[in-house]
């Protein structure tokens, strides 16, 4: 095959396909709804993908949770609600009883207490007591001021870092730092504000407001509050090593038989890839199963306009083999035409994806966080490809025709 | 020159349709030398089309042998048939045969691109072949913008853009009026006065005059081969340059 040859044969598809331009356009349709499902299937995940790797970054990829309630929410719902709470002593017993972690630190929640910064006031937000150590923490890492320190812990100092959502809420279009914030009625300065950590998996981070334990015991008490220890346990590659002696000492704290099943759960971010692996399969099998019967469609729409096509200009293949033209150049003729076809339809579904991808993040609020605004680049060239596969297999029967027709016969044809 | 350009022996060709089979060749022997213009004719159904057919490699004997410069071609497949009209063969039919949406020049330009020639000498070897018939100053009309004489001329730079070894024409007038079917044998006969070699299939004596050697088919044989000793071309000069003496 010679460069002029293919050349021939390009401009030849070309021009076939601008003479027909409503027919091609038409025949393209099924190739090109098939590519649009890919290509939006494709935007969906790897918009997913994104938040998830954002949610498990800002929790940490090294950070074990022990608590009281499983969040992948694969052991019994009636099995968690009967776990008894992991009290304060306990939390401190596990802490110490540690070895092979990096460190350890305790969390604990309350909700619906009045807070009010000047003239706002919300009962939204989650009041969290830790230690100073958590700052060292991806998810309590300050974007603004700092963290507590240890001193401010140990004489629970009245001071408060705010999560990203809490911070605007409270102080919209202010910086806060070193503002007052009452808490339950008491007075706390604000010292920091911690990074943007949310994503559409869980908003819960942003929503805090981080003060020392001493100080979160003195306001709301330890009473029926379950406590969480959360373990850094220095590298992935510990984590398992880690997980297993914060199992052993956990059951030991807690006073477990050896029979007894675990009465909590040693949570991970990797939770999270779990608990959207069933949406993620979802939305993967319906955009495949979608675009295959596009496809399908589509290829069988071409196969039977390159048979036309094929039929339409017998008299000119008749022509073009009585020159000279062998077998494989009348083939690549109508193979590059039907993959040219699919190209144009797969052309125009990309633009149509691209163009609902931004509909989407500017209707749709909230989306533009895990969303790009374009489909990846890299699944466009994909698509492409899979196109033109398709134009191909299509082609393949109508060219084959054309290639073995006999030059007489064809020329008689007319 | 000692091995002519073509040599048949007993070549036959059946078409089978069907139930019984046609024989439109029964076993033809005969010779071509290079520069030589020969002329085939005989009634329709003689296999005159079908001989011709199979001389330019567009089809294949049923049995026979057919060299083509020494070289057996019976057996050749489609692509090496391909190879040799590509390259040694310029055909010329009765209807034409071009590209309706291309220009002169594309469709002169036409066998170079199977040939794998650059597009620069292409455009040049096609409008070169153009001007050898006349038509230079048509290079970007399309078919339909031509007279019939016009396209057949196109159709006949087209064989010659190869620079083929054997031009073929199949009642190459037969879709033109008298004027322009002499124009065309005129043309023809220039050919071959600058050394080609042509062999045209026609049903009418007049253009068969034109050529050196007329052999004449009936019913898948050979009836008769005889030369022709005064080709029609030449007397045409001949009474051109006397013309023009007596003019002076």
């Amino acid at each position: 095959m010679t460069l002029p040859e293919i050349r021939e044969a390009v401009s030849v598809a070309l021009e076939a396909i601008r003479l027909n331009f409503f027919r091609s356009l038409l025949t393209t349709i099924g190739i090109a709804i098939g590519t649009l499902f890919v290509c939006l299937m494709a935007w969906l995940l790897y918009g997913l993908d994104t938040s998830l790797n954002r949610t498990i970054a800002s929790l940490g990829s090294d950070m074990l949770y022990a608590d009281k309630w499983d969040w992948t929410g694969r052991t019994r719902w009636t099995e968690v609600r009967s776990r008894k709470d992991i009290t304060y002593w306990q939390a401190r017993a596990v802490i110490e009883g540690l070895r092979t972690a990096e460190f350890a630190v305790p969390l604990v929640w309350a909700r619906g207490a009045r807070i009010s910064a000047g003239p706002i006031t919300t009962t939204d937000a989650v009041v969290t007591g830790t230690l100073s150590l958590y700052g060292k923490t991806p998810s309590g890492t300050t974007a603004a001021g700092r963290f507590f320190s240890l001193a401010e812990d140990r004489s629970a100092t009245p001071v408060a870092v705010l999560g990203y959502k809490v911070a605007q809420q409270l102080f919209p279009k202010q910086n806060p730092l070193g503002k007052l914030l009452h808490i339950a009625g008491i007075p706390f300065t604000v010292i920091g504000v911690v990074e943007q950590q949310g994503t559409i998996f869980s908003s819960f981070e942003d929503e805090q407001i981080f003060i020392p334990l001493p100080m979160f015991v003195r306001l709301f008490g330890l009473t029926k509050r379950s406590f969480v220890i959360a373990v850094k346990a220095g590298s992935e590659e510990r984590l398992e090593l880690v997980r297993h002696e914060l199992r052993g000492v956990m059951r030991r704290v807690r006073g477990l038989a050896p029979e007894a099943p675990d009465d909590f759960s040693i949570n991970e971010a990797q939770a999270f890839r779990e608990q959207i692996a069933g949406l993620r399969q979802a939305v993967w099998g319906t955009g495949i199963s979608m675009s295959m019967l596009s496809f399908v469609v589509g290829i069988i729409g071409i196969v039977n306009i390159m048979f036309v096509s094929v039929a339409e200009r017998t008299y000119e293949i008749g022509l073009r083999k009585a020159v000279g033209a062998r077998r494989r150049s009348i083939a690549l003729q109508f193979l590059i035409e039907s993959a040219l076809l699919c190209l144009v339809g797969a052309s125009a579904a990309l633009a149509i994806g691209n163009a609902i991808a931004l509909l989407v993040r500017a209707a749709i609020p909230g989306t533009g966080e895990f969303l790009t605004p374009y489909i990846p680049p890299h699944h466009m060239g994909i698509a492409l490809v899979v196109a033109s596969t398709a134009g191909i297999i299509a082609g393949w029967a109508p060219a084959m025709r054309a290639a073995r027709l006999h030059p007489i016969v064809a020329l008689r044809h007319e | 020159m000692d091995t002519p350009l073509i040599v048949l022996e007993k070549l036959t060709k059946v078409y089978s349709t069907g139930a019984e089979d046609v024989y439109a060749l029964r076993g033809i022997s005969l010779q071509i030398r290079a520069n030589e213009f020969v002329a085939i004719m005989g009634p329709s159904g003689s296999g005159k089309s079908t001989l011709l057919h199979i001389l330019g490699c567009l089809d294949s004997p049923t049995s026979g042998r057919y060299l083509f410069r020494g070289r057996d071609v019976s057996q050749l497949n489609d692509d090496e048939l391909a190879r040799i009209r590509n390259r040694e063969i310029g055909f010329v039919f009765q209807a034409f045969n071009l590209l309706p949406r291309a220009t002169a020049l594309k469709n002169v330009e036409l066998p170079l691109i199977y040939a794998g020639v650059p597009a620069e000498e292409r455009r040049q070897r096609a409008r070169a072949a153009l001007e050898a018939v006349g038509l230079g100053d048509r290079l970007s009309h399309r078919p339909n913008e031509l007279s019939g004489g016009q396209r057949q001329r196109v159709a006949i730079a087209r064989a010659l853009v190869i620079r083929p070894s054997l031009i073929l024409a199949d009642e190459p007038t037969g879709n033109l009026d008298t004027a322009s079917g002499q124009e065309i044998m005129r043309l023809f006969s220039e050919l071959w006065s600058q050394g080609n070699t042509i062999v045209l299939v026609t049903h009418e004596e007049y253009i068969a005059r034109y050529a050196q050697r007329i052999i004449r088919l009936r019913d898948g044989r050979v009836e008769s081969d005889t030369p022709n000793p005064e080709p029609l071309s030449v007397l045409v000069t001949a009474e051109d340059s006397h013309d023009i003496a007596g003019n002076s």
